[in-house]
This record gives structure tokens, sequence and C-alpha cells, in this order.
């Protein structure tokens, strides 16, 4: 099935993306000097970029979009606070080493969450579309 | 100096993978940006273009499907004169060449080929070239036995062909059994990136499309001219592929050209058939990757996207051996810039063989076909990823033993079908 995706506003959703995105890398350059790690900031940067330049411009509306990557932020953001907590417990227990398979696994664990993620906004924006096309037939 | 040479290596590979996933991409943008442009399917009632075609379908004991396909060759819209459909029976033990015969007696159009047993089993390259024989057609078109094509299909392939620089042209290949299991509902996602991102991009590109070896069809004099379908590799199509592009043509893919198939529905079939695609395809891959750098015929890109395409199915062993490497760089070399990379890994994870597609390729896919429910299934992907690493391996081992001790290991490994998909299809 073809689908007709809108041309208006596409320059528009363009310019805004790429604010966006210059803001997540300033925001998780700042946070990873504290809050969060090195790896944690790229991944999350990685999700942005991807969620930015493949999500925004499929039809729908762009504060429903704009709320899923600000969701997906969030969840990213929790996700490696507990998962860097439960490491720092575990460290203080087991010693050093399984810091090393927490940083060696961390990219892994991270993908877990933003393929899920991507796959349920896929699903949301598509069947809000289905319905907005039910009540425009 | 162990640590350093290390490091340098999963560079190497890093760079092999980012380049990978910067290809892909690509594709999805431009298949997303293609989606804005393009709003409605061209109509085919008005083709003027209609060459004579002859179809080619090689069937082994296919007696569960092959009912299937040639009632679905009489429902075809294409003109009758100008069509022959040719079955080739490779030597079948069940009642496949009954049911072919019985065809053949109701429909002049339909002819078939009886192959002894001695003679059949040898591949699908074999039965086609005996098909070839007797072919008339200028265009010759090949289907699977367990295929299932739209009505309108041949006029949506056969109009490429007025341009004489296309060589070949590939329709889209869609899962009839999806339904089934966990393993039909991951292929046909895994068909819904390769076609319905991936092909559509080289095409739209102009990079190198994939001739698939069905749903697909040649000009014959140009296979005549290359001398058929090679029966020494056990990816004829990829092989074909690669030697349409060397011979100077072009392969154009339709996407709205669509066929079903029946999937594989067990991981054992599953195995059998990867097995065979990348054992295959490695084998292309050593054959025609030094030719097609040297070919003054091809651009540039077409010379960088086939040769990362001919070399797909080394991607998930790579992928493994910068795992494997990766490791004790932790705790040798940790630095920054060895964290940034070892991050980019994962994300080849999601992706699987033969297209190498992330798992937003998939899942664009997916969006633009509309199945909303599929995309569910798309972290799962990553069990077909690590299935394949595992496949991959065996048949690049396999391959190297077969160089090694000269023996060829060429059997062909039937994908056998059940005929599950009879129960999808409304008439």
């Amino acid at each position: 099935m073809e689908l007709a995706l809108p041309e208006n506003n596409v320059i528009k959703n363009w310019y805004l993306g790429a604010g966006i995105f210059a803001g997540t890398i300033i925001t998780y350059t700042i946070l990873s000097f504290s809050y969060i790690s090195n790896e944690s900031a790229i991944m999350l940067m990685i999700f942005n970029f991807l969620f930015i330049s493949l999500v925004f411009p499929l039809r729908g509306k762009l504060v429903k979009k704009i709320m899923l990557l600000l969701l997906g932020n969030i969840i990213g953001f929790l996700w490696n606070n507990i998962f860097s907590l439960f490491a720092y417990t575990a460290v203080h227990y087991l010693g050093e080493s399984f810091n090393i398979g927490y940083l060696i696994l961390n990219p892994l664990l991270n993908l877990f969450w933003i393929v899920s993620f991507w796959s349920i906004s896929l699903s949301f924006l598509a069947n809000s579309r289905n319905r907005q096309g039910s009540v425009e037939n | 100096m162990t640590a350093e040479i290390l490091e340098i290596l999963f560079i190497i590979l890093t760079a092999l993978i980012m380049a990978y996933l910067i290809r892909h991409f690509t594709f999805t943008l431009t298949v997303l940006n293609h989606a804005y442009k393009r709003k409605k399917i061209a109509p085919t009632k008005n083709t003027v273009f209609q060459p004579t075609i002859s179809i080619l379908i090689p069937a082994r004991n296919e007696e569960r499907v092959i009912g299937r396909i040639l009632q679905r060759m009489t429902e075809l819209t294409y003109p009758r004169n100008k069509m022959q459909v040719i079955v080739i029976d490779d030597g079948s033990t069940d009642s496949t060449g009954k049911i072919t015969e019985e065809y053949a007696e109701a429909y002049t159009c339909i002819k078939v080929i009886h192959r002894k047993q001695w003679e059949g089993g040898q591949g699908k390259a074999s039965a086609l070239n005996t098909g070839m024989k007797l072919a008339k057609g200028e265009i010759i078109f090949c289907f699977d036995a367990d295929y299932y094509p739209q009505r309108d299909i041949i006029e949506r392939l056969a109009k490429e062909f007025a341009d004489p620089k296309v060589g070949a042209v590939q329709g889209r290949v869609t899962v009839l059994n999806e339904p089934l299991n966990l393993v039909t509902r991951l292929v046909a996602l895994e068909r819904t990136g390769g076609y319905r991102v991936d092909q559509q991009a080289r095409d739209r590109l102009g990079l190198v499309t994939q001739f698939g070896g069905t749903v697909g069809g040649l000009r014959r004099d140009l296979l005549e001219s290359l001398g058929g379908w090679d029966e020494s590799i056990l990816a004829e199509d990829t092989d074909l592929t690669f030697r349409v592009y060397l011979a100077g043509y072009k392969i154009r893919y339709v996407n709205d050209a669509e066929c079903y198939e029946e999937a594989v529905e067990s991981w054992r079939d599953y195995w059998k058939q990867r097995h065979r695609w990348a054992e295959g395809h490695m084998k292309c891959a050593f054959k025609h990757s030094f030719k097609f750098l040297k070919s003054s015929s091809l651009g540039l890109k077409e010379k960088i996207d086939g040769l990362l395409l001919l070399n797909v199915y080394f991607m998930p062993i790579l992928v493994l051996f910068s795992w494997i490497i990766g490791v004790p760089l932790f705790f040798l070399r940790s630095s920054q810039w060895f964290r940034i990379l070892w991050a980019s890994i994962p994300f080849s994870l999601y992706s699987f063989v033969g297209n190498f597609a992330p798992f937003f390729e998939v899942g664009i896919g997916t969006y633009l076909d509309g199945r909303n429910r599929a995309q569910w299934l798309i972290p799962l992907l990553i069990f077909t990823f690590l299935y394949n690493i595992l496949i991959c391996t065996k048949a690049f081992v396999d391959l190297l033993v077969s160089k090694i001790t000269g023996k060829n290991n060429n059997h062909w490994e039937r994908t056998v079908h059940s005929g599950n998909g009879n129960s999808y299809i409304w008439n």
C-alpha cells in the first residue's frame, strides 16, 4: 500500500528537527560531565538523531512527535541512571571487574530500549494516522 | 604492541560497520523522500510496450504448491498470444509432473519439461537452463513454484524493458504465510526492509539493484550472451546480477509488482535456506569483487555499492569478530574514542543477513506499508541476526574447506514448501 505523505512544512520541520538535535547534543554534553556517563550520552544522542531524522518526516502531528521524543529521552535517561546505580552497587560488592562488564554491555542494553521505543512510536504514529484517515474518509 | 594491533583492527572493522550503517540510513531517507513525491500507483491498463515473454517455473517435488501458481498463470492479464509458461519438472518423485501435465493439456500456453530423476535435483540454475532451451519470448521471467503473483505483474515488470539499457527487472516479494508463526513473521519483516526500502532505494539512487532469481525477468538475448545461469554457484541470482551489470546493463526494481511467497516455517528450514544463500553469495564475492572494481562500464557509486552488496554476508562474521577483539581492548586500552566506536557496533546487531538492514530501515518499511502490528516484532530481529552470525560463520568455514580440499560442495538444499499458504488466498 502506497501512502502519500504531506509536502507542506517539510522545510520548516527540517529546521525544527536540526534545532532540536543541536539542543540535545548540548544538553547531553553538559549532562555527561556529572549526571550520566559519556557512553549513555552518546547513545541518547544517536537515539535523538535517528528519531528526528526518520520519525519527524512521517505523517502525524508535530506535537505528538515532540512528546514522543521527550518521552524517549526521559525513558533513556532513567534507564541509564538505573543501570548506573545498579552498576555502582554491584562494583561495591563484586569489585572493579563488574564495571568493565557493565561498560561492555552498556551499548547493547541501551539498544534494547531504543529499538523497543522506536517500534512502539512508529506503531503509535501509524495508528493515529489510520484513525485520522478513517474519520476523513 | 598487541593492543595497538588489536586497536587498529578494531577501528577498521568499526569503519566497515559504520559504512554499512550510513549506507542503510541513506537508503531509508531516500525512500522516505520518495514517499513524499509518490502519490499513486501507475495504472497498467494502457501499457503499450508488451514484448513476447516466456515464464520459467522450476519445480521439484512441489505437489502442494504447483497447482496454485499454474492456476494463477492462467489468470494473468498479459495477452495470452504473447505469453508462454514453461514448467520444468525437475525429476519429481511426487505428483508434480501429473499436476503440471493436467494444466498443459487444458491450456496451450503452458508447456512442461520432464527431467528424469537422475537429471533432476542439480539445482535451480540447471533446471532454468533446461527451460531456457524451449523459451521463445524476448523476455524470460522466472517464478518459484511456491509463489503467487498479482494478476497484472507481467505488465508492470515488462514495461521497464522499453528502455534498451535495462537488462533485467525485479518485482517485490511479500510473505503469504506471514501469520503462521514467529519465523514467518520475522521473515516477513526482513522482506519488507529488503524490498520496500533497500531495493527501492538502490533503484532510486542508481546503485546496484539485485535480481532475486524469482519475480523478475531478463532479456533473452542478454541471457544467452552471458551463457545462461551458472550451475556451479548456489546463489545463481546474485551471480547473474553482477554479470548483467558487468555487461553494461542496468536492473530496475518495480515496487508495485508484488508477488507472494511461501516463507520458511521453521528455524531448521531457515538455516538451510540462509546457509545456501550465504555460501553462494560469498562465492560470488570471490568471483566478482575484483572484476567489478576494474570494470570500465560502471561508475564509482555503483562500484562501491556493488562491493558492499557482494560482501554483505561477511558482515555478521565481522560483527562477531569486532566483539571478540573489542572485549580485551576494554582491559588493555579503554580510551574515550574506543568507547564511542564500541557503542556503534550494537546498532548493526539489529539487522538481518542479506540486506544488513538496521532496525530503523525495517521500521520505516513497515510504516510505509501500513503494517502497524508488525512493528512490535522489530526488537525480536536480534534473534535472527544472532542466528545468522552462526549461519554465515558455518557457510564461510564450509566454503574455506571446499577451497582448501578442492571439493566442490555445491549441494542444493531445497526448501520444502508445505502449501500452508493456500489457506491465506482469497479468490
